[in-house]
């Protein structure tokens, strides 16, 4: 049971209190900021307790959601819960900002009326809430689909291979002003997570996916949708078809909305999409990669005559060629007291820094193409170098965006509606993998 | 036009010119005055001067307005009770309006205004909407039963809304079952004896069906509900199950937990060799593992969760190893978590693979990670013995590191392997000493110091050592100090030639310079020790120590079993029961786990858990002031020279100590095969850890020795404040049966020897000579350890007292009843035949005292078949009393915890032929019936212990 729920800015500015139970003061409010700021980093911030009164809250937009209870309450409804509902303001106020939360704050009081009652979470359902809602949401400024200065998840190369920028999915769900109102839009993204160990040898010792399809539907009726995956997608580990080529995952669970009665047979999910966003299936795929895993290191370190360090570092990127990386930042720890760094790199785009805070080298990749190479060579001072300084050494990690990629290779074939929608009605596919945790041992 | 606007008005004369926009004629104009006074309430601004205004807008059709009055008459309805009632005709109109949304938007607001004065109004319009046609409304009204129940419990159980909200778990509406369910479960928690939540087959069936329709949310109360429920049999479990099951793959992690919750406690009652059973464990691995890909709160919440699971049910995750393998991105609190959690699933399966990563982390930035990673290799090879050499190599790598922190841990755990594993990789000593100055943490000097006092027979500088040490004895912590002087002491006992001087040195410095009583007390028990029997002393402080347990941080079964009944909440991030931290009437039920035979003996008594936490006190003990037990000591026999009254002259003292080492000495040197006649047990408190009560040592010691510590312990309060239960004399065999001689007798346990008492009494007319005695083979191997002892001949109408001292070691054969002893006497009559019963407590033994995590884990790794519930009646004693009673008979408290006015004991009994028995007493204040619970590996012992139990609290 929620006893109260707040927004905080993260400076502290209240811009939401509701008090549901009344069984706990407005003090709670500065008490939550004083004890999550107040956190050191070793400290699980997840569950605070102050007295008899428990905070639970996520940050989202950069926002504090706070939610609080008295009584021997799930962590996990509230965190889902906290979720849903930066998702739901985030789907009537068109994004998640200070900004916006502030200038619509009725409607965000109307919301949390019919969300919770009493504690108990009623619905988060916006097929079911659009019954109810009476506030229009204001929106700082009027949207368009070419305003690109909104760079965000797919934002990066956009225009010329026809991916829908990033602000497009970025403005309120439910608008009747002008133009706005009458887009009919459905987003079905892709997304895909992955966390890998390759081990000092080059063996791969870990890989795992996780992966999820989005749908952010802007169409105000939509009776059903039809999402056909590759028909090869095959899931857990027993099933195994044809020539190996399957698509395959091992876990996969659906949005209760989604029906299955042709999945089994045809691999279509067939799903009635509320206005916003929802999260129609998530898989996971453990211990295994239908490729070989997009970047494989080597490194060669070694100490040269004027005590320098000295590290040699290769980094192939095995994606398809067509395909590339971006953004690709590597991460090499480095021995405490190195002082100044000199590099040499393969191109003038890329850059590097040391970072003596974090006794690490940044190397920063703006774009990496399949099946290109690249090397830098790093000298390093540092003082005191010894054996034992090698150690120091590693292990490296990437983070990285995959556009228009997926790992399991999980592709849409068809997205089709019906009944047929009247008037123009734009259908997005978008793909993407980014790394999660991507480390390489020395 | 925005509403942020609202937020910058901070004009003077603002209330003034809001009151004045609120009367306004205008719709338009009022809506944005009533905002703006939201707005200022929201960051906190007192608007309550405008109430009577904002009601004044409270009637008008248009929705959004009304909403936004309604939201400013919840906040400040409280503070203005009067005025409040000038809402209630408006809000009772509402309740009748044609607009499903206005009439819930009205029933719903009115439960939020916490005003005695208006529940009374509320009354009639909530008993419409609670069988309104909407269904919309139906379920804001029962959610309002429970508003109103908060306010004025009383009155919601006049107008009977408890019945029509019970009514509405058959509702046609998933939403309006859904809510009925959690306010009856809300309300059920404030009446625990209620039986609200009717739960029967009937019932659930219907919950079970409304679980697949409702909305997500709705799912959880009824899953949370259902987990409640106890079904009556292994078959209706196992259907819950099945209906449970599907929501296992749920995309809300909360439907998960809570589902996992239902089939973890239902689980229990299936029978562990059902095939549905396996199946149901492999299910339940695949959601367990998807909580961990979500965001690092949720994986944290998740961890924690899975580290109970993993406790009670190791099975269900031990092929999934590697998803617990850090990432380098964890957040810190996840990483400890996931570290904790691959211990425990660590196995000889996948011991490799543990160690390669252990051994990466150990090279991590993280301090605190590391340290917990560098312990984490230790406790592996603790568990898997396989892995031990692998273990070993990999810290002695990690020490060549030479970073401090690294080789502080390492040399912690190496301590530990070296316990598990005596004799065995003490090859690594030099290189351990090799990093001697570098140990700046108490922790880790301690445990180098045992290192070195245990194997100080090996190093050959070890009095070097040990004295560079000393140097600062005052600067350290008493960890270290106390265990200094044990290594000292083990020194000495292992080259007492050269290390005289050091030992006197260490033991003045602890008894005389100390303010520490548990120091001064360890001083002065190995003063008297190596000055009375210095031998005895050896066999003492180097005693075999036990082996150390496996797992270490165990939780608490019946904690742990409690916990996992709240599976999913935040008793089980906190991992404490929901008792500790809500407060008053809420939560405080305590739930137990069914048992698996549904026999309903162990479910009778629902009051396990424990208020305590994690950490139970130790046994209570009873300190005297220092002054006596000082003075005494140093009037008892030995060498000290009696100086009234403490701190004693140091001269004196140290004259004392020359003396006494010097008589130890020559004993010491001199035949050391000498033997000691008692059997002085192997005390596990001694060796290396010699903790605050070392209740077990006074019986253990034989005579001489006893004798002068007996008392030093009797001053402490620990040792045997009521000495042991003995039955009254019951005659055996009458004088008819055995012509004319009659016997009568008891048993008793003195000293640690079992004594047969008998009295013989001659009714013959004749003389009675040449008596002796023989036991039929028995149960526990009872023998008589010498010739019944009747010197002179027993004359007609004579009774004579002997007592018979008995051994162990006889011939076993198992009795029914298992204390059933035959006996045979003879005489120059003839040869009589009797038997009789012995109590089982004569067979305690002193050191059946179990330590805390030895007992933890024992407890958990006996299984649940195994353990046997008593009730004691009509026992007036309070738990201490008990439990020094209890002590007497060699019945030991490890532990006790109150909840609630229930007092919690955990005890310890040791068999003489070595069965442990641990038992759970539960005493309530006031109740003069107690509750017993024993585990045994041998369970038919359970019912005599039983009957020990009850004769020695009732005597």
């Amino acid at each position: 049971m929620i006893s109260q729920v707040f927004i905080l800015s993260s400076k502290g500015d209240h811009l939401i209190y509701k008090d549901f139970r009344g069984e706990a003061g407005k003090d709670a409010v500065n008490k939550f900021y004083e004890m999550v700021t107040a956190l050191t980093g070793g400290q699980p911030p997840v569950v605070m307790k102050h007295k008899e009164l428990h905070f639970v809250h996520i940050r989202q937009g950069g926002l504090y959601w706070v939610a609080t209870t008295k009584a021997d309450a799930s962590p996990f409804t509230i965190i889902e819960f906290l979720n849903r509902l930066t998702a739901l303001v985030k789907d009537y106020c068109g994004c998640l900002l200070e900004k916006s939360v502030q200038m619509n704050f009725a409607l965000i009081y109307e919301l949390l009326d019919e969300v919770v009652d009493f504690g108990y979470i009623q619905t988060t359902s916006t097929d079911i809430l659009k019954n109810f809602i009476q506030t229009e949401a204001v929106s700082s400024k009027p949207f368009s689909l070419f305003d690109l200065s909104n760079v965000g998840l797919f934002g990066a190369d956009t225009q010329q291979n026809k991916v829908a920028p990033s602000a497009a999915a970025t403005r309120p769900i439910v608008s009747s002003q002008g133009e706005q109102g009458s887009k009919n839009e459905i987003f079905v993204d892709v997304i895909e997570r992955m966390s890998v160990v390759i081990g000092a040898n080059g063996v791969l010792m870990k890989a795992d996916i996780e992966g999820e399809i989005r749908v952010k539907c802007y169409m105000p009726s939509c009776s059903e949708m039809r999402i056909g995956l590759n028909e090869e997608f095959s899931i857990g580990k027993s099933q195994l078809s044809g020539y190996g080529a399957a698509v395959r995952v091992d876990e996969c669970s659906f949005h209760q909305a989604v029906r299955l009665d042709e999945f089994d047979t045809y691999r279509i999910l067939k799903v009635c999409p509320s206005q916003g966003e929802q999260t129609v299936m998530q898989y996971q795929l453990c211990d295994d990669l239908p490729t070989a895993p997009p970047f494989r290191l080597f490194p060669s370190i070694e100490r040269d005559s004027g005590g320098r360090l000295l590290m040699y570092l290769k980094l192939r990127c095995d994606l398809p060629p067509k395909s590339a990386a971006i953004n690709v930042s590597i991460t090499i720890p480095v021995p405490k007291g190195s002082l100044r760094l000199s590099q040499e790199l393969s191109s003038p785009d890329q850059s590097a820094e040391l970072q003596p805070k974090n006794k690490a080298v940044h190397w920063e990749i703006p774009r990496f193409p399949g099946g290109a190479q690249l090397s830098a060579l790093f000298k390093l001072e540092v003082s005191g170098l010894s054996a034992a300084s090698l150690q120091e050494v590693g292990p490296v990690s990437l983070s990285f965006e995959l556009p228009k990629y997926t790992c399991t290779g999980l592709q849409i074939r068809f997205l089709r509606l019906s009944p047929i929608q009247p008037g123009p009605s734009q259908r997005w596919v978008r793909y993407v993998t980014h790394s999660d945790s991507y480390t390489i041992r020395i | 036009m925005t509403d942020s606007k609202y937020f910058t008005t901070t004009k003077k004369g603002e209330i003034f010119e809001l009151k004045a926009e609120l009367n306004s004629d205008k719709k338009e104009k009022k809506k944005e005055a009533v905002k703006k006074v939201i707005a200022s309430m929201t960051v906190g601004k007192d608007v309550s001067a405008l109430f009577p205004d904002v009601v004044n807008c409270m009637q008008t059709d248009n929705l959004e307005l009304k909403k936004l009055v309604y939201l400013y008459l919840m906040n400040y309805a409280k503070s203005q009770p009067d005025m409040a009632i000038m809402a209630v005709n408006t809000f009772v109109k509402d309740c009748e309006d044609a607009n499903p949304l206005i009439r819930a938007l009205a029933v719903r607001t009115m439960g939020c205004i916490r005003v005695d004065k208006i529940t009374e109004y509320l009354c009639e319009p909530l008993r419409k909407c609670l069988k309104d046609e909407d269904p919309y409304v139906r379920k804001t009204a029962a959610v309002c039963v429970a508003k109103l129940h908060d306010i004025n419990a009383q009155l919601v159980e006049d107008q009977g809304f408890l019945d029509t909200l019970k009514d509405l778990i058959s509702d046609s509406n998933p939403m309006v079952v859904a809510n009925a369910v959690a306010a009856l479960s809300e309300i059920a928690e404030s009446h625990p004896n209620s039986n609200l939540l009717d739960l029967n087959p009937q019932s659930i069936n219907k919950l079970l069906t409304a679980l697949n329709e409702c909305t997500e949310w709705g799912q959880i109360f009824i899953l949370d509900c259902l987990a409640n429920y106890t079904p009556r049999d292994d078959r209706e479990s196992q259907s819950i199950c099945e209906r449970v099951t599907p929501r296992l793959s749920h995309a809300n992690s909360a439907v998960v937990l809570s589902a996992v919750k239902v089939l973890m406690k239902f689980m229990e009652m299936l029978p562990k060799d059902l095939d549905y059973y396996s199946t149901l464990l492999k299910k339940l691995a695949p959601p367990l593992v998807t909580l961990l890909s979500a965001e690092p709160e949720l994986q944290y919440v998740a961890l924690r969760n899975i580290n109970l699971i993993v406790q009670k049910r190791p099975e269900i995750l031990k092929h999934e190893m590697k998803v617990f393998f850090v990432k380098y991105n964890d957040p810190i609190y996840v990483k400890l978590e996931k570290l904790d959690i691959m211990i425990r699933l660590a196995s000889q399966a996948n011991i490799a693979q543990v160690l390669a990563e252990l051994k990466e982390y150990a090279t991590e930035v993280d301090v605190d990670f590391v340290r917990k990673a560098v312990r984490a290799i230790g406790r592996c090879a603790i568990k898997v013995e396989q892995s031990a050499e692998r273990c070993v190599s990999t810290l002695l790598d990690l020490i060549q590191t030479k970073v401090n922190y690294v080789v502080q841990e390492a040399i912690v755990v190496i301590k530990d392997i070296f316990r598990k594993y005596p004799n065995k990789y003490e090859s690594v000593i030099a290189t351990l000493c090799e990093n001697l100055d570098s140990l700046d943490e108490p922790e880790a000097r301690a445990a180098m110091i045992w290192i070195v006092g245990e194997y100080a027979e090996r190093i050959d500088n070890a009095d070097e050592l040990l004295e560079s040490f000393l140097e600062g004895f005052h600067d350290e912590s008493t960890q270290v100090q106390l265990q200094l002087l044990t290594a000292i002491v083990k020194l000495f006992l292992k080259k007492p030639t050269e290390t005289q001087e050091l030992v006197q040195q260490v033991l003045s410095l602890a008894t005389q310079d100390s303010d520490n009583p548990d120091l001064r007390d360890r001083g002065y028990i190995y003063w008297r020790l190596l000055s009375t029997d210095p031998v005895a002393a050896k066999e003492v402080v180097l005693a075999e120590k036990p082996l150390i347990s496996e797992e270490t941080d165990l939780i608490e079964p019946t904690l742990l079993e409690e916990l996992i009944c709240h599976i999913g909440t935040l008793a089980s991030v906190y991992h404490k029961p929901p008792s500790a931290f809500v407060e008053g009437s809420r939560g405080v039920m305590h739930k137990r786990l069914p048992a698996r035979t549904g026999s309903g003996e162990s479910t009778e008594s629902p009051d396990v858990g424990a208020a305590g936490g994690s950490a139970p006190e130790a046994a209570p003990s009873i300190i005297p002031s220092q002054g006596d037990l000082l003075g005494d000591l140093l009037n008892l026999d030995m060498a000290p020279p009696t100086t009234s009254g403490p701190p004693p002259p140091s001269t004196g003292m140290q004259m004392g100590g020359m003396d006494l080492l010097g008589g130890g000495l020559d004993s010491l040197m001199g035949d050391e095969s000498e033997p000691l006649g008692g059997d002085i047990g192997g005390s596990p408190a001694m060796g290396a850890g010699f903790g605050a009560a070392p209740a077990v040592m006074p019986a253990s010691l034989n005579a001489p020795v006893g004798g002068g510590l007996g008392d030093l312990f009797d001053l402490g309060g620990v040792g045997m404040p009521m000495g042991a239960y003995i039955p009254p004399k019951i005659v055996w065999l009458p004088a008819m049966k055995a012509k004319g001689l009659e016997i009568s007798g008891t048993f008793a346990r003195r000293a640690g020897v079992i004594q047969m008492e008998l009295i013989l009494t001659n009714k013959a007319m004749s003389v009675m000579t040449d008596f002796a005695i023989q036991f039929n083979r028995n149960s526990f191997g009872l023998a008589p350890a010498g010739p019944l002892q009747v010197l002179t001949p027993l004359g007609p109408n004579q009774t004579i007292e002997v007592s018979l001292p008995l051994s162990t070691v006889g011939p076993v054969m198992k009795m029914d009843p298992l204390n059933n002893l035959q006996v045979a006497v003879k005489n120059n009559i003839d040869v009589f035949y009797f038997s009789c019963q012995y109590p089982i407590s004569m067979l305690f033994v002193e050191d059946g005292k179990m330590e805390r995590q030895v007992f933890l884990a024992t407890w958990k790794d006996i299984p649940n078949d195994n353990e046997s519930q008593f009730q004691i009646k009509d026992c007036h004693l309070n738990s201490d009393a008990a439990s020094s009673k209890l002590q007497g008979s060699n019945i030991f408290t490890i532990a006790k915890r109150t909840v609630e006015g229930q007092d919690m004991l955990y005890m310890s009994i040791k068999l003489s032929n070595g069965i442990w028995v641990l038992a759970e007493l539960r005493v309530q204040a006031g109740n003069p019936n107690y509750t017993i619970s024993l585990k045994c590996r041998a369970p038919e012992v359970s019912q005599c212990v039983f009957q020990c139990y009850e004769a020695v609290l009732k005597n």
